[in-house]
């Protein structure tokens, strides 16, 4: 495909879209919770966390992840005692970890932004590996199993957290999973967008998704479909124009949230 | 007074960032299948009192019992039975909820996970939607109905948790007087049908109050006034 042998490109391909699945599920938290400012402080914190590994000579996509549930698990607590909103201790984590980021860049035994550093920042056309592949896989199942057995949870959350609450959900839980799943999610996909542009995919397909239904499940349905079609697009248009992998994905999900907007329902009826 | 099913002793609450209470040394019992109203001008407590009831704000003095059993923010078995309507809860237009699944979401309580929705819990909704009259918009989005349906599709939410307590703060807010009628006979209905104990925070007199069996009227945190009602419903 394009000049690349198969064995090269397969792996992008499919880790691309299995991405875009993921990031446009867990995106559907992010923009109906208003946690737009989430998905970018956890897509530095994976950004230090790959940082760190490589600094360490460890397997980045692990550091990611840790750095990244870190950051998730600190959130919760760190909101409660300093009585603030997550979103205002999200604005104070998000420059911690990118000044981390690149303190951990500098001290990389190249000394500096080389190439497998800069992959991590705006993703990497052969940055995939099967088994990272295997990884998202895996993702993508455990977010369809947990919205099979826990999904009520999160759309009753989704509405009012504090009607959720007084209906008897411990809906403090449900908001801990969300953000545990955004920081896996963020972690695993961020081969492929890099650190600067996965907020695209995971925001952009989703506010796609809202401007097509009034049901939250539909959006649920929509939103991942997207986010798959926005990765494999973008996927096609790096190799044909050579540009970053991050960079067309986020340009073809930009598109797909044009059109969405130019033709939702939702416009026309409210007109 | 046999069986309190709710017991408030020494109560005293505050609101993040507040320095003052806003419940100062409540003491309340209520008993089963009461209707009572809550009444007093704005800021009095009247909303916090129904918050510490539901253990939606936590007590910083004091103890709340519902049903014998101490209420705090981790009591989700106990909130199952409660059934709670927000002064403030309104749905904007794009919110992408239709009205039977916001009814739905009373039953989710007690749905365990990877538990498929049952045939009860779809039929106790169709009851609940036709008790208030929204059957017909039963598949409309939330954020679409006027603010009198979208207060009936949340008593309709109350009705289908076959809740033994209601708590129901000021369920006629923001409605116009036919709505508010509609509502305030509702409420009455939902109460006698659930057998339920019911307190209404009412900011003006009207038919809830008139049908209130025990009135306490709440100023600055504190209950100044207690008084059962002749001719009320209970």
């Amino acid at each position: 495909m394009f000049g690349l042998p198969w064995h090269i490109v397969l792996p992008t391909l499919l880790g691309s879209i299995l991405a875009g699945f993921v990031c446009g599920a867990i995106g559907t938290f992010v923009v109906r919770m208003k946690l737009s400012s989430l998905g970018f402080a956890m897509s530095h914190a994976a950004f230090a966390g790959a940082a760190l590994g490589m600094m360490l000579s460890l397997e980045p996509l692990w550091t990611a992840i840790a750095f990244s549930l870190l950051i998730a698990l600190l959130l919760g607590p760190l909101a409660d005692i300093s009585r603030m909103n997550t979103d205002a201790v999200l604005g104070a984590l998000f420059p911690v970890a990118m000044a981390l980021g690149f303190v951990f860049l500098t001290r990389t035994e190249s000394g500096g932004i080389g190439s497998g550093a800069l992959s991590l920042l705006w993703g990497s056309v052969l940055g995939m590996t099967m088994d990272q592949v295997g990884l998202l896989g895996i993702v993508a199942l455990v977010i369809v199993v947990a919205f099979i057995g826990f999904g009520r949870g999160f759309f009753a959350l989704l509405l009012d957290r504090r009607l959720a609450i007084a209906s008897g959900l411990n809906a403090r839980a449900y908001y801990y999973g969300v953000l545990v799943l955004v920081a896996i999610v963020v972690s695993v996909s961020l081969r492929i967008t890099g650190g600067l542009l996965i907020y695209a995919l995971m925001v952009l397909p989703a506010t796609s998704a809202f401007q097509w239904a009034y049901d939250i499940k539909k959006i649920f349905l929509i939103a991942p479909l997207l986010g798959g079609v926005s990765a494999f697009g973008g996927f096609l248009f790096s190799l044909w124009a050579d540009l970053p992998i991050g960079s067309a994905i986020a340009l073809c999900a930009a598109g797909l949230f044009l059109i969405s907007t130019a033709m939702s329902p939702k416009r026309r009826r409210e007109r | 007074m046999d069986r309190p099913v709710i017991c408030l002793s020494r109560v005293e609450a505050a609101y993040e960032g507040e320095r003052a209470a806003t419940l100062r040394d409540v003491d309340l019992m209520v008993e089963e299948g009461e209707l009572l109203a809550i009444v007093g001008p704005n800021g009095a407590g009247k909303t916090t009192l129904l918050d510490v009831i539901d253990g939606l704000l936590p007590v910083t003095a004091g103890e709340v019992r519902v049903f014998g059993a101490a209420v705090g923010p981790h009591a989700h078995r106990l909130r199952r039975r409660i059934g709670y309507l927000p002064q403030d809860l309104f749905f904007p237009p794009s919110t992408p909820y239709l009205v039977r699944d916001v009814v739905l979401m009373a039953r989710f309580g007690d749905l365990p996970p990877f538990r498929f929705v049952r045939r009860a819990d779809r039929e106790a909704v169709a009851g609940a939607l036709a008790a208030v009259g929204l059957s017909g918009l039963s598949r409309r989005p939330i954020g679409r109905l006027s603010g009198g349906q979208q207060r009936k599709a949340l008593l309709a939410r109350t009705l289908a948790q076959r809740a033994c307590i209601l708590l129901l703060d000021e369920p006629t807010a923001n409605l116009d007087p036919e709505a508010k009628a509609d509502v305030e006979r509702l409420v009455v209905a939902l109460k006698e049908e659930l057998s339920s104990t019911a307190l209404v925070v009412s900011h003006e007199a009207g038919y809830l109050r008139d049908r209130a069996g025990r009135v306490i009227v709440i100023e600055e945190g504190r209950i100044v006034s207690d008084r059962a009602r002749i001719g009320g419903s209970v």
